[in-house]
């Protein structure tokens, strides 16, 4: 029997725990207490250091908070990251996204500055401010940068936040065996959808979607070990996900995966995610880092990179690319149904379309198709927002009565 | 430099391949490809100053990826390729021609039927002409467009 109003309005038949409010998703107010609780005090991925190789590379980033980052290589080779704001009259400092740049100059009045942050020079500077005001007051504002777990380039725009390794705790342990190597970069892309960055996460921490993917069912669900993968929860809101052996043959088109990743067994497929907003997906032969830069309740922006070794061979790295397109390319068979989906959620459970809860009520001792990862980041969002994601405007009872 | 007939069986071929791709008729498309055919998305990203493959199967590739389309999960809504052949350079002594034209495609959503640029690029086509007509040997889609939203994955 369908439901009534009354029926749809009342909460789910589940602990709390176990589902969200749908307006966690949609609300604007909500949206920019997230930027201020959630993303400001993160520490974010902005790039990976291959980006920037040389002296004086630079690579634009805009942080999920909302702020304009330029991360630099600097002279003595240490990577540094300052707003991309200058400190005269607010002007963007650099606008092609990478480039190289000995000097900052600000192409509005002129304004320069060194990859260390220092103001280099002040045009007519005596004859404005005469000894008032000199390049001295004049730096830019450094962003906490480190680059770790696996080269990427890490921020955090909160100077009072704990540090990096704080932050990630234990969650990045299972990659590190895979992570000894150097990595480069060979692709990125963004897409641009009209959905929330939370449904973004969950797609990346929930596998029962695999139902949407023809080519994870064939290669993964009716493959052995793969009801054996198991979550494991972290503090602070991350997860990972315990690998199996994909078997990539069993796609037509596709083959068992030749060029592997050192240390990691055949086939092998380990997923970290990163609260608020990232993922390490190492699958078999190519790593790859999704980062969630939200753009409003419901829309987000992810920047997608894909990763090989930095000593690939030319025909190792050709058959990584190949890898990574057949599933995760612009043209690939697993991407597009990933954002097909959270495209439809965000259609759903847009301002005024009475969407109501989302379940998350799966138990199946921590393994693959249960919704623990989700479940787990939930209540660190709502520890962080000081509010329930169940029951956000704490009601405590059904917020809309029946018609 | 192409003569009339040569640039007008390029012209036919670049064309028809686009309505065959249009109208999701894939073995009317593979039908006009040399079995040598080679087709690749590539594109080059600013953001990290690199040139990229997003894209790349033989002939035997191509048939596999269209036969499994309909196992996946995709948006439905139409795509139209609008393209204008901009050169034509004959080679091989008059065997073969290399073809840059530009590329617009459309998405037009299945509910409502609003029109939205999806992607803008070039093909840069090898041909092989026989006669009066041609064959597909290599096509390279340079896209300029890399932000390609949700839902669409079939080549241009």
């Amino acid at each position: 029997m369908a439901k009534s109003a009354a029926d749809w309005a009342a909460r789910p038949k589940f602990p709390a725990t176990h589902y969200v409010d749908s307006r966690i998703y949609t609300d604007q107010a909500i949206f920019e207490e997230e930027r201020e609780k959630l993303f400001r005090p993160s520490w974010i991925i902005a790039c990976h250091e291959s980006e920037i190789p040389n002296p004086f590379d630079y690579r634009l980033f805009t942080h999920p908070a909302g702020v304009p980052l330029i991360v630099v290589r600097g002279d003595d080779s240490k990577v540094r990251t300052f707003y991309n704001i200058c400190p005269h009259r607010g002007n963007t400092i650099l606008y092609d996204p990478a480039g190289n740049a000995k000097r900052m100059t600000c192409i509005f009045h002129q304004w320069s500055f060194d990859t260390r942050g220092a103001c280099v020079d002040i045009t007519r500077a005596e004859q404005g401010y005469q000894d008032r005001y000199g390049k001295q007051d004049a730096s830019l504002r450094e962003v906490r940068t480190e680059v770790a777990f696996g080269g990427f380039v890490w921020v955090n725009i909160d100077d009072a936040a704990p540090g990096l390794q704080e932050f990630i705790g234990g969650a990045l342990d299972i990659l590190e065996p895979y992570m000894q190597e150097p990595m480069e970069l060979f692709h990125f892309h963004r897409a641009r959808v009209r959905t929330n960055f939370k449904l973004w996460h969950d797609t990346n921490s929930e596998f029962y979607h695999d139902y949407l993917h023809y080519f994870n069912r064939i290669t993964g669900m009716m493959q052995p070990g793969y009801f054996e993968r198991r979550y494991t929860a972290f503090p602070r809101g991350h997860a990972t996900v315990g690998s199996m052996q994909i078997q990539y043959d069993k796609y037509e088109g596709s083959v068992e995966r030749a060029v592997g990743w050192p240390g990691l067994a055949r086939g092998g497929w380990y997923m970290v995610d990163v609260f608020p907003g990232m993922t390490y997906n190492l699958r078999t032969s190519v790593m790859r880092i999704d980062t969630s830069i939200p753009l409003g309740p419901n829309e987000v922006l992810i920047e997608f990179r894909g990763l090989g070794l930095k000593r690939d061979t030319p025909e190792e790295r050709a058959q990584r690319v190949f890898d990574h397109n057949m599933i995760w390319g612009p043209f690939g068979r697993n991407l597009h149904e990933d954002l097909l989906g959270v495209h439809g959620q965000g259609r759903a459970m847009r301002e005024g379309t009475d969407s109501r809860w989302v379940l998350q009520g799966r138990e199946e001792n921590s393994t693959i198709h249960d919704e623990v990862g989700m479940r787990h980041y939930y209540a660190e969002w709502s520890r962080c927002m000081g509010r329930p994601a169940y029951d956000p405007y704490l009601e405590g009872k059904p917020v809309r009565a029946a018609a | 430099m192409a003569t009339l007939e040569q640039r007008r069986a390029v012209e036919e071929l670049v064309y028809r391949s686009c309505l065959a791709l249009d109208a999701k008729d894939w073995n009317a498309f593979l039908a006009l490809c040399d079995p040598a055919f080679r087709y690749t998305i590539a594109a080059y990203s600013p953001e990290v100053r690199k040139d990229m493959v997003w894209l790349d199967h033989d002939k035997a590739g191509m048939t596999t990826l269209f036969n499994n389309l309909p196992k996946h999960n995709s948006d439905h809504a139409p795509l139209t390729r609008h393209v204008t052949v901009y050169t034509v350079d004959v080679k091989d002594g008059g065997g073969e021609a290399e073809a840059i034209s530009a590329l617009q495609v459309f998405k037009t959503a299945l509910d409502g039927g609003a029109t939205e640029l999806f992607a803008v690029g070039r093909f840069h086509d090898t041909v092989r002409l026989d006669g009066g007509s041609g064959t597909l040997v290599k096509r390279t889609v340079r896209l300029d467009t890399r932000q390609l939203g949700f839902g669409y994955h079939v080549p241009f």
